[in-house]
């Protein structure tokens, strides 16, 4: 048997590492079958290098490259068969549950938010990414995989934003436009630059970018919907109708002939009124940026449904306004008592001292600010107001 | 010797019954023992041999222990508890093969 110096096994590694083999697990197993078969099959007295030259054929057809591809590709193969069957099943799975979830958010049934988000999850966070590494692995320029890369962030992206939306969590907004961001400003430049260069690709480039770019700006058209202007103008005329009912009953006070009681609930009711007026006032001007000359209803004609600020504003801690709406409430439960001592309306009610019940889907049980200011969008929230103005002027005047 | 499309198709159960008969064996072990006991018939390509070794190892039908061989390394094969089982499930798969393809061709089964 030929006994083998280190120089030689230092040879055969370098060799075989030269030659393509550059998994160590492989190169560890290729330079012990080749020692043994040396350690067999050479004659003492022979050249080492030349009958290693001779029996390293053995080992390919074309080069010895070939052991490490075959390799690979086995490997690869395997993980590429259950990375797909995961990813078909996910895909499969969170696209049924997000239109079941769908429907069941449409028809307000319960379960709809489990279905969205279990949906949405799997498709982001399992679908997606699967996707991304396979057809990673398939591209063979850069520029290639970073489009694709790109191309899996804005799928996420959009459509966590979107599921924000749907459940109505913070950030959702933000979510949405850098979605949109993404598109416009990253993926589609690189897609479009990358793809008109080459004379094979230009019109297909042409077209896709065009269909993306439709695709996006109908997606950036919803970003921010409002209602239509035929609801916008209902909600005007109705607010206006109950300010005119609320000026209206305002200019009918009989000044002679008071008592005393009903002087004193006369000075409450106008205390009371100034104060509300005044907390409508505190509204459009937070909202608005000079906040200067602008009445009720042109707050809401411009801007529209706004809603975290005006509940922030009611609802915001060592601020002013709740401040004002909790001396609302209380002024409102001393009207309310004072007119049930002083005159015949014993059931007088301005103010509901008992939690509300709301009998939606969520059934909760709420506050008398919580019930007619918390939640709510602009508007809403003046009728609400509006409605107590007339409301204290009724009991005013019918004492 | 039989042509390389041939072992190719039943190399993992070559190799996987080979293993789970012994406790351990290395590559070039593996080679000298298929040849050996099919008197040269079938003899494995280290091309073909290690890139399935390396598969079913991937899969956790094999493991490997690295010993120390004088001035070099060798890796020993030894096949898993789950390896066991797909080696029982190859050879009975390639024995119903095998009692198909001699009625589909018409063999006549040589006796003695």
């Amino acid at each position: 048997m030929y006994v083998l110096k280190d120089e030689h096994i230092s040879f055969i590694l370098e060799d075989i590492r030269r030659n393509g083999i550059e998994s160590e697990e492989l190169q560890l197993d290729l330079l012990d079958h080749i020692c043994c078969v040396i350690e067999t099959e050479m004659l003492p007295n022979s050249n080492f290098e030349e009958f290693y030259r001779s029996i390293i054929h053995r080992f390919y057809k074309h080069e010895l490259r070939e052991i490490q591809e075959e390799t690979q590709l086995l490997l690869t193969f395997k993980n590429y068969y259950a990375m797909k069957k995961v990813m078909i099943l996910s895909g499969a799975f969170s696209a049924f549950t997000f239109i079941i979830g769908s429907l069941f958010k449409i028809m307000h049934w319960p379960g709809a938010a489990v279905m969205l988000l279990t949906g949405i999850v799997f498709f982001c966070f399992l679908f997606l990414p699967i996707l991304s590494i396979l057809k990673v692995k398939e591209q063979k320029q850069s520029k290639d995989k970073l489009l694709i890369g790109i191309a899996t962030i804005f799928g996420i992206v959009i459509c966590l934003a979107t599921l924000f939306k749907v459940m109505h969590w913070p950030f959702a907004h933000i979510l949405w436009t850098s979605s949109l961001g993404i598109l416009f400003f990253l993926f589609l430049p690189i897609y479009f630059f990358g793809g008109i260069r080459n004379p094979e690709t230009k019109t297909n480039t042409i077209i896709s970018s065009i269909l993306i770019l439709t695709a996006g700006g109908l997606l950036f058209t919803l970003t921010n919907l409002r209602s239509s202007h035929a609801v916008e103008e209902a909600v005007f005329n109705s607010d206006d109708q109950l300010l005119a009912s609320y000026i209206y009953l305002s200019q009918q006070k009989e000044s002679d002939s008071l008592s005393e009681s009903q002087m004193l609930i006369r000075t409450k009711a106008n205390e009371l009124c100034l104060k509300i007026e005044n907390l409508k006032v505190g509204i459009i001007k937070s909202i608005s940026s000079d906040g200067k000359g602008i009445t009720e209803d042109k707050a809401i004609r411009i801007f529209g449904s706004k809603f975290d600020p005006v509940q922030s504003y009611l609802f915001s801690e060592n601020d002013q306004a709740s401040t004002e709406l909790a001396s609302i409430k209380k002024d409102l439960a001393e009207l309310q008592k004072l007119v049930q001592e002083n005159t015949n309306d014993k059931e007088c009610s301005l103010l509901s001292t008992q939690n509300i019940h709301r009998s939606d889907y969520k059934n909760q049980t709420l506050s008398w600010e919580e019930f007619y200011f918390k939640g709510l969008p602009m508007e809403n929230v003046f009728r609400n107001f509006n409605q107590l103005l007339v409301n204290i002027r009724i009991v005013e005047i019918n004492q | 010797m039989y042509s390389s499309e041939l072992v190719k198709g039943t190399l993992k159960t070559i190799i996987l019954k080979l293993l789970s008969e012994s406790d351990k064996m290395y590559g070039y072990e593996i080679t000298q023992k298929v040849k050996d006991l099919t008197g040269g018939k079938i003899q494995l390509t280290e091309g073909a041999l290690y890139p399935t070794l390396h598969a079913m190892e991937a899969q956790g039908i094999l493991t490997t222990d690295v010993v120390n061989v004088g001035n070099r390394i060798r890796k020993y094969y030894s096949v898993t508890q789950t390896g066991k089982k797909v080696a029982t499930e190859k050879v009975n798969e390639f024995s119903d093969f095998i009692d198909t393809m001699i009625f589909l061709l018409d063999l006549k089964p040589k006796m003695g």
